[in-house]
């Protein structure tokens, strides 16, 4: 720019080249004339004007000189303010430039305000917008709220009615339902639950569990009734066959023996099914029963009877309350030896006197027990009340009734297997159950005896009778007896007025005896013994007498009128 | 069983007559009739059978058939059959009366039949 602005002047350094050339043109030319007219002048031997000359020369010099310096520094004053002008120039349109990006900025910043302006009114929008935001998320959250406490409610109710659900199941119901077994009535039995939330349901449950219970009561009440019926049946057909057999032969005493035997086992069922239905057991026994009579009593109810074998030196008793149970017991036991044992292999029964009372032993030699028939039966003798619904379908009947006779009577009873090859079933009678003096045995006839000895001896030399008084040193257990702590029996089958009195369990033919109790028991003379001895030498010889048909003796020998005479004999 | 002026019939004991004699209701072999004195020979032993034992007992002096059965009320017949085990072991014997010189001694029927009138009058 500056070469352009100043065409003329050259770089700024060296001297514009019209002035180096002029100056040179005037030096050159001073040069070149000064020594030339100095050479003339000189040649001339003109000493002063060649001085002259060459004072004018060095002045033009140095004018040139001057001159040259002027114009240079004119050409170069003039480039700077060329120079100047142009930066001025430039600073000019700088100058515009920057007021027109000044405009411009000024134009941006009032577009910048407003888009600002509107940045701000969407920004107040959107502040509104977050605000409705925030409204409808606090709206929401207070639903939520609501919400959840009303399912916390919920909750809490689900709660409750669980524990009182529960309350219900464990506590209230099985009490209700004890109740209920105990034979209250339903209304009774919810009656301290009347406001109980679930009162419906209590009712509906205790309504029906009330109607099953009373359904169970009435079946077990008809099964006692009618065991109760067929036992009073079987006793008194007992009794009816035990003075048939008296009466009749041998012609007919087996056919006896067999209904008899017969009567026993049906009595037999009608006992279990009573101890079952936790009704009366069948007899009581007024006076304490010799083992050996409980051996036997429980024999004659089973059906292979024969099988048994008896092995018993015992004189002890078993008290009468409890000799029936023991005998039903001991019986269903036999009956299970026999049962699981086949037919000609026996079964043994032993009797030993042990300090904790009496223990019997049954043993066969069947097919012995398996482990879990082992443990069956142990359960079913165990201490736990009977659960009749553990019986199945009238089977195994027996050991459910040993098993409630034992717990009645506090029998201990244990299975173990055989050594001879079956099982052995050990049924220990506690002591309080055992008298050792069997007191029952010919007490009361002794002393009549004694006196009644002249009598009868001056009929017959031969001293015959008094069983025990002679043989009372022989063997002291039989001479036990003697001692005199008897009567039991005497006193509770008459009243004072010398009337029978009838026992529970006993028919009315035993309890009244045809006569000859009341003519025996007023005077227990010798006489009366006598009475009673002939009376049964008579009723003996009566008996052969009547099946052979001798008829002139036997028509006055009418056994009434014997006892009566022979008491007035004295 | 003995207790007092036996009843015989009555059913005050739990023994069946068939677990007396074992279910055997007539004796095998006819050895005894009611009057048939019977005499023990031996003493009992224990683990007896009670009836035996007090038959032994009553039998260590002669006593007739039926005077046991009377004794033990029991039937004739179940008594047989018991003696009929103790004669088998050979525990008792059995003696026979006998009749026909004894009959002669006897006083006849019709006089015994005056002296039971004359004791059932007083």
């Amino acid at each position: 720019m500056r070469e352009a602005t100043s065409p003329d002047g050259g770089p700024r350094r060296r001297p514009a080249p019209r002035t180096v050339a002029l100056t040179a043109a005037a030096v050159l030319l001073a040069v070149v004339a000064a020594p030339v007219g100095i050479g003339r002048a000189l040649g001339a031997h003109q000493p002063l004007t060649a001085l002259a000359v060459g004072a004018v020369a060095v002045l033009w010099l140095i004018a040139v000189g001057l001159a040259a310096a002027g114009t240079e520094r004119a050409r170069r004053l003039t480039e700077d303010l060329a120079a100047q002008h142009d930066e001025t120039m430039t600073a000019l349109v700088v100058a515009g430039a920057a007021r027109q990006a000044e405009t411009a900025a000024r134009d941006g910043a009032s577009s910048a305000r407003a888009e600002r302006d509107a940045a701000r009114a969407e920004q107040a929008r959107a502040e509104a917008d977050v605000t409705a935001a925030h409204a409808e998320l606090a709206r929401l959250r207070a639903e939520l709220d609501a919400e959840r406490a009303e399912t916390e409610a919920v909750r809490a109710a689900a709660e409750a009615e669980r524990a009182e659900l529960d309350r219900l199941a464990d506590g209230v119901l099985p009490e209700v339902v004890k109740k209920l077994r105990g034979g209250a009535a339903v209304d009774s039995a919810l009656a301290a639950h009347r406001t109980h939330p679930q009162h419906a349901l209590l009712r509906a449950v205790a309504e029906e569990v009330g109607r099953g219970e009373r359904l169970r009561a009435a079946a077990l009440a008809v099964c006692a009734t009618a065991a109760g019926r067929v036992q009073a049946l079987a006793t008194s057909m007992h009794a009816e066959l035990r003075e048939m057999q008296h009466r009749h032969d041998e012609e007919v005493l087996g056919d006896l023996l067999r209904l008899d035997h017969s009567t026993a086992q049906a009595g037999r069922m009608a006992d279990s099914i009573a101890v079952l239905t936790g009704a009366r057991s069948g007899r009581r026994w007024a006076k304490p029963i010799a083992v050996e009579s409980v051996l036997r009593g429980a024999l004659g109810r089973i059906g292979a009877y024969q099988r048994v074998r008896l092995h018993n030196a015992s004189t002890a008793a078993v008290a009468g309350f409890a000799a029936e149970g023991v005998m039903h017991a001991l019986a269903e036991l036999l009956d299970n030896a026999t049962n699981f044992s086949a037919p000609p292999a026996e079964v043994h029964v032993y009797v030993e006197e042990v300090p904790a009372g009496l223990a019997i032993t049954v043993e066969d030699s069947g097919l012995g027990l398996s482990e879990s028939w082992l443990r069956r039966a142990e359960r079913a003798v165990s201490a736990e009340p009977l659960d009749l619904t553990t019986l199945s379908a009238g089977t195994r009947l027996g050991l459910a009734v040993v098993g409630a006779l034992a717990r009645k009577h506090g029998l201990q009873i244990s299975f173990r297997p055989s050594a001879r090859g079956g099982t052995g079933v050990v049924m220990l009678i506690p002591q309080q159950l055992v008298t050792h003096p069997a007191p029952a045995l010919a007490t009361v006839p002794e002393p009549v005896a004694e006196v009644a000895r002249p009598a009868l001896t001056s009929a017959r030399p031969a001293p015959v009778p008094l069983p025990l008084a002679p043989a009372a040193p022989v063997v002291p257990a039989q001479a036990a007896p003697a001692v005199p702590a008897p009567l039991p029996p005497a006193p509770a089958r008459l009243t004072e007025s010398g009337l029978p009195q009838r026992r529970r369990g006993q028919t009315l033919t035993t309890a009244a005896p045809p006569t000859a109790a009341p003519a025996a028991k007023p005077v227990r003379t010798d006489a009366s013994t006598a009475a009673a001895r002939f009376g049964a030498f008579r009723r003996a010889a009566q008996q052969t007498a009547t099946s052979a048909e001798t008829p002139p003796t036997t028509d006055t020998d009418t056994t009434p009128d014997a006892s009566p005479v022979t008491e007035k004999d004295s | 069983m003995s207790s007092g002026p036996v009843l015989p019939g009555r059913d005050d004991d739990p023994d069946r007559l068939y677990t007396i004699t074992r279910g055997r209701s007539r004796s095998p072999e006819n050895a005894f009739d009611l009057v048939t004195l019977i005499v023990a020979e031996r003493e009992p032993a224990p683990g007896m059978q009670s009836e035996h034992v007090r038959i032994l007992r009553m039998c260590e002096a002669p006593t007739a058939v039926v005077e046991v059965a009377a004794e033990l009320a029991l039937p004739v017949s179940v008594v047989k059959i018991l003696l009929g085990d103790l004669l088998e072991t050979g525990a008792i014997t059995a003696r026979h009366p006998r009749f026909a010189p004894n009959k002669a001694r006897l006083p006849d029927l019709d006089t015994l039949k005056q002296v039971l009138h004359g004791l059932q009058r007083l």
